[in-house]
């Protein structure tokens, strides 16, 4: 066995990169898996996320490399909300046992016996789109890595699609292992050490050495707001930033979706469109631009919103008055809260204790608890079909910058919709935007259309 | 205005430090360590502390961890961490542990950033479908919210936390470089008393708005870092 040939990393890490796929975001956990995605570079452009330090490199870029083109670095919660957030086409995970059903025990969790220290492993397995368990096939003690049963609790149950090792690439099939490419030399029946799993043969076993078909990512820029929102569907959710004055309103995608057109829209933000009745800086004879204008066009059927009304009774907001005509739902939310819930529903929390609101109208019918001494309330996690940001400079890959207080709810929108789509005023070259500056990694970011030199955000 | 943030060393900046604290210690493995605060820690006669540090070494790299220091005066009796040791490699962790003098609490490195951020953001706890259906459903309660089987994770504070920036300001405002970032913007604020080591500590005013990750609300002291 010991003289038999053996795939080296840089071979491994060929066969992973043939898995990935143009745009792709690819997070890999300890060890192996580690050392492998730092050897990506044969990969198309995708997202590699370090569990490490939270470097999400592209291009296969790694951590010593100076090419951090599009690469940024972020903290562990931000990684922990990109894995907990189902944002993770392939998880990437070092093996030590792994059963026909896909159950899988990291190796950092074998490795550990009488603790099972999981590291990332647990929440790499929870739920991407894909899992591949890299391993040596065969430990020091000459064990398959390929069980009958785990020895120990799995960090993930029948998670497991693929399996990548020194000397074979298997996946699970509905009957379990079927061996997909074995490397030379070595025979089906030397896969398990005991013989006593069944391993299905594929009709045609190669060893591996198959050309990748070119594929290119589809652009991300949108030639106008309206194109970039073309299957949003009627009933839709939709995340939409804003305050009182211009800072972090996506204007051009408000008059978008404006001509767009879909109806019985809930909007989730700040505000209902207080813009224009606060009328912050606006110049005489003008209007400014925010979710009145959906309001006044019969769009919207519900608000999730901490400041729907106008600060002014003889002023009222266009949401104010639909609401009083009974033509609209509220659902007030204080604005932390509001945040906070956002927060969630990009981070894959269900449901968290916040003290805002213990004791006032916004506590009732909700579950309370006493944590430590203090009570709390039971707020759950807010997602959306669609959300519009505004940004100012975002590069072709979708990372995304702002500018002063236009920040505010756009990073913790954009996370939490199904399809984001950005309006920058600049799109830049991948490369230009620093990975320590940027704010919003291009995972987040579906869509972007540059806001026209010549738009106003008052008409 | 606040109370003057900068401290003249380490010593000082530590001075309340108590046996039997909890403390946040950021960095991973080898990268974004606060070295100098550490050492100074180990300097100090306290013992019976709980340290959380994640993972506290590279899978199979070099045994030695950050927390050498405390562990060679046994200053630390319980570690939280998702990962605590590559075992047969020499690591002082294991070997403490293995003797009984050290406990240790695992704790899914994602997760254990969640009860982090939760503590740092003033909620009581939060809801997570992570790891339902593995054996950490069975480590902890588990509600159904919205049809779906949750893990609760009440949120966890440190009384101190030790952190570090690559650059601040004398408010306390941290910028860090790289893969410093990882814990640091969690832990500060997740802590009673927030301690920073910093290579370039600015006036007011010099740093760029649009570049603090941590704003000096959640920093309580800075000190030099005798780190390159």
């Amino acid at each position: 066995m010991l003289d038999k040939k053996v795939l080296s990393l840089d071979e491994l890490a060929f066969k992973v990169a043939r898995e990935i796929r143009p745009g792709n975001v690819v997070a890999v956990g300890h060890g192996m898996a580690d050392v492998i995605g730092k050897r990506l570079s044969s990969a198309p452009d995708a997202w590699i996320i370090d569990g490490y330090g939270g470097l999400i490199s592209t291009h296969g870029a790694s951590k010593s490399s100076k090419d951090k083109q599009g690469s940024s670095f972020h903290g562990v919660s931000d990684v922990a909300s990109i894995m907990h957030g189902g944002h993770v086409d392939i998880a990437i995970v070092e093996a030590g046992e792994i059963t026909a059903s896909g159950d899988i025990v990291s190796l950092s969790t074998l490795s550990t016996a009488g603790l099972l220290a999981p590291g990332w492993s647990v929440d790499l397995l929870d739920n991407p789109r894909r899992v591949i368990a890299v391993a040596k096939h065969f430990n020091s003690m000459g064990e398959s890595v390929l069980k009958s049963n785990c020895t120990v609790n799995p960090d993930g149950i029948g998670c497991v699609d693929m399996i990548i090792t020194d000397i074979a690439v298997l996946e699970i099939g509905d009957n379990g292992f079927v061996l997909k490419e074995l490397v030379d030399g070595w025979d089906i029946d030397d896969l398990t050490a005991d013989g006593s799993i069944h391993i299905e043969s594929s009709q045609s076993i190669t060893d591996g050495e198959v050309d990748k078909e070119e594929e290119t990512e589809l652009s991300k820029l949108y030639d106008t707001g309206v194109a970039a929102m073309s299957d949003l569907p009627d009933g839709a959710t939709v995340m939409i930033d804003g305050f009182a004055g211009p800072g972090g309103m996506p204007h051009y995608l408000l008059v978008s979706l404006r001509d767009h057109g879909a109806k019985e829209l809930t909007i989730i933000g700040n505000t209902a469109g207080i813009a224009r009745v606060v009328n912050f800086g606006t110049p005489a004879g003008k209007q400014a631009i925010d979710h009145t204008l959906l309001i006044d066009n019969g769009q919207v059927s519900k608000a999730v919103a901490s400041y729907p009304v106008s600060p002014s009774a003889s002023r009222p907001t266009a949401f104010e008055l639909a609401y009083r005509r009974g033509d609209v739902e509220l659902e007030l939310v204080p604005q932390g809260t509001l945040a906070e819930r956002l927060r969630s529903g990009g981070a894959g929390i269900s449901a968290f204790f916040t003290p805002t609101g213990v004791g006032t109208l916004i506590a009732e019918g909700k579950q309370s608890r006493i944590i430590k001494g203090k009570e709390y309330i039971l707020e759950k996690g807010l997602r959306a079909d669609f959300c519009i940001i505004r940004g100012y400079k975002a590069d072709k890959l979708g990372n995304v910058i702002y500018k002063g207080t236009s920040r505010n709810f756009n990073p913790v929108m954009a996370p939490a919709a199904d399809i984001t789509i950005v309006e920058v005023d600049e799109v830049v070259e991948v490369g230009t935007l620093e990975p320590d500056e940027i704010v919003t990694p291009g995972i987040y970011i579906d869509r972007i259309v540059i806001r026209p030199k010549d738009f106003s955000p008052y008409e | 205005m606040a109370a003057r943030k900068v401290y003249a060393s380490s010593e000082n900046a530590l001075a309340d430090v108590f046996s039997g604290a909890t403390l946040l210690i950021g960095g991973i493995s080898q990268y974004g360590i606060p070295k100098t605060l550490i050492n100074a820690l180990a300097d100090k006669d306290i013992s019976e502390l709980v340290c959380v540090f994640s993972p506290c070494s590279e899978f199979g790299a070099f045994p030695l961890t950050a927390l050498d220091p405390l562990l060679k005066r046994g200053q630390i009796s319980r570690l939280i961490t998702a990962f605590p040791f590559y075992q047969n490699t020499g690591s002082l962790i294991e070997s403490q542990w293995s003797s009984g003098n050290l406990s240790i609490e695992v704790i899914p490195q994602g997760l254990l950033s969640e009860k982090l951020r939760a503590g740092g953001a003033g909620l009581g706890g939060v809801f997570t479908p992570v790891g339902i259906g593995t054996s950490w459903s069975t480590r902890y309660e588990t509600q159904e919210i919205d049809g779906r089987q949750c893990l609760f994770l009440e949120a966890l504070r440190g009384d101190f936390a030790l952190v570090r920036a690559q650059q601040s300001d004398n408010l306390g405002n941290l910028i860090y470089k790289g893969m410093e970032r990882n814990w640091g913007p969690v832990m500060a604020m997740a802590a009673d008393i927030t301690i920073a080591e910093v290579t370039d500590i600015y006036d007011a005013g010099d740093l760029d708005p649009e570049l603090i990750i941590t704003p000096g609300i959640f920093v309580n002291r800075l000190i030099q870092s005798g780190q390159s």
